[in-house]
């Protein structure tokens, strides 16, 4: 992947007017100052007004299973999953935002405390993760992007998919 | 090019279900060589894959289509008698048919290889063998002048197709790029003459016949379509959505009150329901589609096993949905090939045995009880238990010593272990590396279950029950920590709901299991919150208001499991768990609620396996008695309690009433003896240091209770601590600690443990407690206890002396007998699993042995199964009861004697 991004930079370097196409852009949503992102095609729907059915003996980052229209999905509490602070998880529990990603045969739900904007980012600002993100699991993320007020963290959906990775 | 490829598809489908129908043809032709009808159909089939072929240009499979044609124009002519060496080489042909066909649906080619020429070549050497034969056999019928001339007619048209279809043989093999298509080709163009002339021997009569039967079968495929399994799959799930929002609009129906809207809901309600059924019977197909495939396999396997078997098929028309059909395909041929290999004997054997020489396999399947029924049962030798034991230890299952202690039915189930296989010599048919146990896991994956029933000498059924279907299933929602959950039908049993007043009666908290006794069996009790680990959710409210216990059956036991609240029964979708969550054993699946929101389904075997786990905890510290692989039979729960420190005691948790706690203040001495208020009576305690050499009670403010009630009388032991309670199999020693009131000891959490004769310490505290002014008998019976475990002997002797019997006891059913020769005895009470003579095979012998074949026999075991009552209704027994209810046991006794008095006295 970071090969990949090698050749776009040098690409956006070349032929600086085509720099709107070579943007990406990416779904968000806050946790606290922690600023996280989706590649926007990942992301199948955001729903606010999905109930959680909490699923007892689950491991520790899943809040339960919600109904989307007769599909059972998983829902995933990003915060524990990641590792945030506590305080960040408790505002979590009350907050009900479901951002549905994952592949078509077996989406996952996402809960998330604040959904942000769409945002666009050239692909030039976009960079691997550094080897320490203070209080975020790393192996979660997948680019980190710099924008002017605060860090974009690109979270790796596979990795959050994968019940094998531990949160 | 499409339109061929359409052609070629639907082609393609008909072949192959032409083909299914030609094993079954052929196997059926091999016994029945003189149906002309059959003959015709198999002809039909073979002449219309030829033609399609030709038309495609597959001039292998033309080839092959051909020769076989010809050689089954000669069977339908009388020329050739169907043989055993003919039907093999037919079906070899179909079975090299099904290769093209299944190559042709894959790549749209046929195979390249040289197999299916050689195969061609031998296949037109056979024919020509044949014609030769025929030619030898009937040259004065070819010269008959008569016949030839009727034929001549037919004979024309019927060499018009020949020719052209060799003309387009021709153009193929034309087209065809390899040397050996063509010269094989070359080969078919030079048979053709023959088969011509063949046919015109018999043609004339045949013919007319041939053409008529066509005619329904065009009419048939009118009224089916094909339709794609996805389709339905899909309409399936849609349906299930459909269900999920009928039940939606019900509830706000229900809460809206409005009529109009009611009535017009209970409408679609109808509708839907009936759409659901509808739909669900588009994926019900009847269980002979698998079935039908077996007379083939049966006549391939029993000819490699060298064995004649006859194959009875019933109930092919019992339907299940199609997900099960395909996944029951291969347990059950490998039970066949069981059968067939390590069941059925070769004909000389079953000759000598007095048996028919063709042993006959059936396959069964009905319907009972919301489930499918698939039996396989054989007439072969039976599986022998000790050869099955023998293999275990060889394999490294059990060791000899559990061996020499389990009984035959264990033995049996060992099968079902894994990496086992009992034939003396692995043949090509079974030992393929798929075991028993691969059956048994497939069938369990599908909420179904397996069981063995083998008579040694007379034959195996094998009895696999499977749901329905897989999709919709009847499930019963309860909620629980402010959730709700749904358990499958299929597991219910019943429902308990307890009182507060009943529940502190009946409920049994022993350690930290709780335990009902429902009807005189000990049901252990799991609260599904703590099972969930919820139980901060805790219920206040339903705790204090009695106890919601709901029965359920997981595969072998029973438990009970305690719930909030009981809501209702409803239809639910079965859908899968994400991958986060499916490793956790107690749920199968979940499901939609009416309101839309989600629900658990619980898996009732996950749940029961949590109960296991206590329970092997607990053996684990058992070190001597948990080595023991012992029977089911003789498991049971024990109560283990303390007088003073370091003093380990035991006794049947079955015996005891209750349990319960007093206060030194409340014991009052009346007569110089300690009693306490129960149930408003005075209920005597017994200090157990009077009567036993052991350390007195320590003075404490309360005391611990065991309450039993017997010969309607309450007493109580009284205790200083009530530890725990085990589920374990129980080899007592009787020897160290043998003396008055106890039974014996073993080995149970590392700790020594005293067994108590209840019924004997009673009878010392008071030696009129058992006495029963009814049993006043003119002599005193006496009665001969058959029983292996000397723990139950001495119980079982203990409290039928105690009631006032003579006792005799022996170890097992062949002692039993031996002493039956030279006493007389009133009456037997026997145990049903024993080593060396079961219980079964001991009422048996007494029923036919004149001197004492009209000798009253209970049979008495610490579980009472309706397989085993019904067994021992059949062997002769006249009463079944459990082992440790006293009262019961002796109420049989009298009743018994008292008949025989009876009939004596007549």
């Amino acid at each position: 992947m970071s090969d990949m991004n090698q050749n776009n930079i040098s690409e956006i370097e070349s032929t600086p007017e085509l720099r709107n196409e070579d943007t990406l852009e990416f779904t968000t949503f806050f946790y606290n100052d922690h600023l996280f992102g989706l590649p926007i095609d990942e992301v199948i729907e955001i729903n606010r007004a999905l109930d959680v059915t909490p699923v007892p003996l689950a491991p520790d980052y899943v809040a339960g299973v919600v109904n989307l229209r007769g599909q059972i999905l998983t829902a995933i509490n990003l915060a524990k999953r990641l590792g945030l602070k506590k305080e960040a998880q408790k505002e979590q529990e009350i907050s009900h935002n479901n951002v549905i990603t994952g592949n078509r045969e077996e989406p996952i739900s996402l809960l998330v405390q604040r959904i942000g904007d769409v945002i666009s980012v050239p692909k030039s600002q976009i960079e691997p993760p550094p080897d320490t993100i203070a209080g975020v699991d790393r192996s979660f993320v997948k680019f980190v992007c710099k924008l002017p007020r605060n860090l974009l963290m690109v979270l790796d959906r596979e990795a959050l998919e994968n019940p094998e990775k531990a949160g | 090019m499409s339109m061929e490829d359409e052609i070629l598809k639907d082609f393609l489908a008909e072949a192959k279900e032409n083909l299914e129908q030609l094993d079954q043809d052929f196997v059926e032709l091999e016994q029945d060589p003189e149906n002309g009808e059959l003959i015709k159909s198999i002809f039909r089939t073979v002449h219309t894959i030829k033609g399609t072929a030709g038309f495609f240009g597959f001039t292998t499979l033309e080839g092959i289509a051909h020769f076989s044609e010809d050689i089954l124009s000669k069977v339908r002519d009388g020329l050739v008698r169907v043989d055993e060496e003919i039907t093999t080489i037919l079906l070899q042909s179909v079975d090299y048919i099904k290769a093209i066909l299944a190559s042709l649906e894959q790549s749209g080619k046929e195979p390249d290889d040289i197999e299916y020429l050689d195969f061609i070549v031998e296949l037109r050497n056979f024919a020509e063998k044949l014609t030769k034969e025929k030619d030898e056999d009937k040259p004065k019928e070819q010269s008959s002048p008569e016949e030839t001339k009727n034929a001549e007619p037919e004979t024309a048209e019927d060499d018009k197709v020949v020719q052209s279809e060799q003309e387009t043989t021709k153009q193929e093999a034309e087209s065809g790029e390899s040397k050996e298509d063509k010269s094989s080709k070359t080969e078919t163009a030079k048979e053709e003459p023959v088969k011509a002339e063949s046919k015109k021997d018999k043609a004339p009569t045949t013919k007319p016949k041939l053409k008529k039967p066509a005619a329904p079968t065009a009419h048939l495929t009118e009224t089916h379509v094909r339709v794609d399994v996805h389709l339905l799959d899909k309409l399936m799930n849609l349906a299930g959505e459909l269900v999920l929002s009928r039940n939606r609009l019900v509830q706000i129906a229900t809460q809206l009150s409005d009529p109009e809207l009611i009535t017009a809901n209970q409408r679609m309600s109808l509708v839907v329901t009936d759409l659901q059924e509808q739909i669900m019977k588009t994926r019900m197909q009847p269980i002979g589609n698998v079935f039908n495939k077996f007379p083939r396999i049966v006549r391939d396997l029993s000819r490699g096993a060298k064995k004649q078997v006859q194959l009875r098929i019933e109930g092919a028309e019992t339907e299940l949905d199609r997900s099960i059909i395909e996944v029951i395909k291969d347990p059950l041929t490998h039970m066949v090939r069981n059968s067939i290999d390590h069941g059925i004997e070769s004909p000389e054997i079953r000759i000598q045995k007095d048996k028919p020489a063709i042993g006959t396999l059936v396959m069964r399947a009905y319907h009972e009880g919301g489930q499918v029924i698939i039996e396989i049962q054989d007439d072969g030798a039976g599986i022998d238990p000790e050869k099955v034991k023998a293999k275990a230890i060889e394999k490294g299952v059990i060791t000899p010593e559990q061996a020499a202690t389990i009984s035959d039915r264990e033995a049996l189930m060992l099968i079902f272990q894994p990496g086992f296989s009992t034939a003396e010599q692995v043949t090509n048919i079974s030992g393929r590396g798929v075991g028993m146990d691969v059956v048994k896991t497939n069938i369990e994956k599908l909420g179904g279950t397996v069981e063995l029933n083998s008579e040694k000498g007379l034959g195996t059924t094998v009895r696999i029950k499977i749901p329905l279907t897989l999709a919709i299933i009847p499930a019963l929602i309860v909620r629980s920590g402010g959730q709700r959950y749904a358990i499958p039908q299929v597991n219910l049993v019943e429902l308990v709901r307890l009182s507060t007043e009943a529940m502190e009666k009946n409920v049994q908290v022993i350690g930290n299991s709780e335990f009902y006794r429902l009807r005189g069996q000990i049901l252990p009790l799991i609260r599904l919150n703590r099972v969930l680990k919820c139980e901060e959710c805790d219920d206040k409210e339903s705790s204090s208001s009695g106890l919601n216990i709901v029965v359920l059956n997981s595969g072998d036991r029973q438990f009970g499991l305690v719930v909030d609240a009981i809501n209702d029964s409803e239809e639910i979708v079965v859908k899968p768990l994400g991958q986060h969550l499916k490793h956790i054993n107690c749920y199968a699946g979940t499901t939609l609620m009416g309101d839309g929101r989600v629900a658990l389904i619980l898996d009732v075997v996950g749940i029961a396996s949590t109960l296991n786990l206590r329970a092997e905890d607990s053996k684990r510290q058992t070190t001597l008695v948990s080595d023991k692989l012992s029977g089911e039979d003789e498991r049971q729960f024990l109560l283990l309690f303390t007088i003073a420190e370091d003093e380990y005691f035991a006794l049947p948790l079955a015996l005891v009433n209750r349990l319960d706690k007093v206060s030194i203040a409340d014991i009052e001495i009346v007569g110089g003896k300690e009693v306490i208020q129960f149930r408003g009576h005075s209920m005597p305690v017994i200090r157990l240091e009077n009567y036993l050499p052991i350390s007195p009670l320590p003075e404490q403010d309360h005391y611990h209770l065991i309450i039993f009630h017997m010969n309607e009388k309450d007493i109580a032991f009284l205790v200083s601590r009530i530890d725990d309670s085990l589920d374990t199999s129980v080899e007592v020693e009787d020897e160290a600690f043998k003396q008055e009131g106890i039974l014996g000891s073993a080995i149970l959490k590392d700790r020594t443990t005293l067994f108590l004769d209840v019924f004997n310490i009673i009878q010392i505290y008071d030696p009129d407690f058992f006495v029963v002014p009814k049993v006043a008998t003119a002599h005193q019976a006496r009665i001969l206890v058959a029983e292996d475990s000397s723990f139950y002997r001495n119980l079982l002797s203990s409290y039928l002396e105690a009631a006032g019997y003579e006792v005799v006891t022996a170890e097992d059913g062949q002692a039993a007998l031996e002493i039956l020769e030279k006493e007389d005895f009133d009456l037997l009470i026997t145990d049903i699993e024993m080593p060396r003579m079961n219980g079964f095979e001991l009422t048996k012998a007494i029923r036919s042995n004149d001197k004492f074949k009209d000798m009253p026999i209970i049979a008495v075991t610490s579980l009472s199964g309706e397989e085993d009552r019904r067994r021992g209704v059949q062997a002769g027994v006249n009463d079944y009861q459990p082992k440790l209810d006293r009262d019961q046991v002796l109420n049989a006794v009298q009743n018994l004697l008292g008949s025989t008095e009876m009939q004596q006295a007549a």
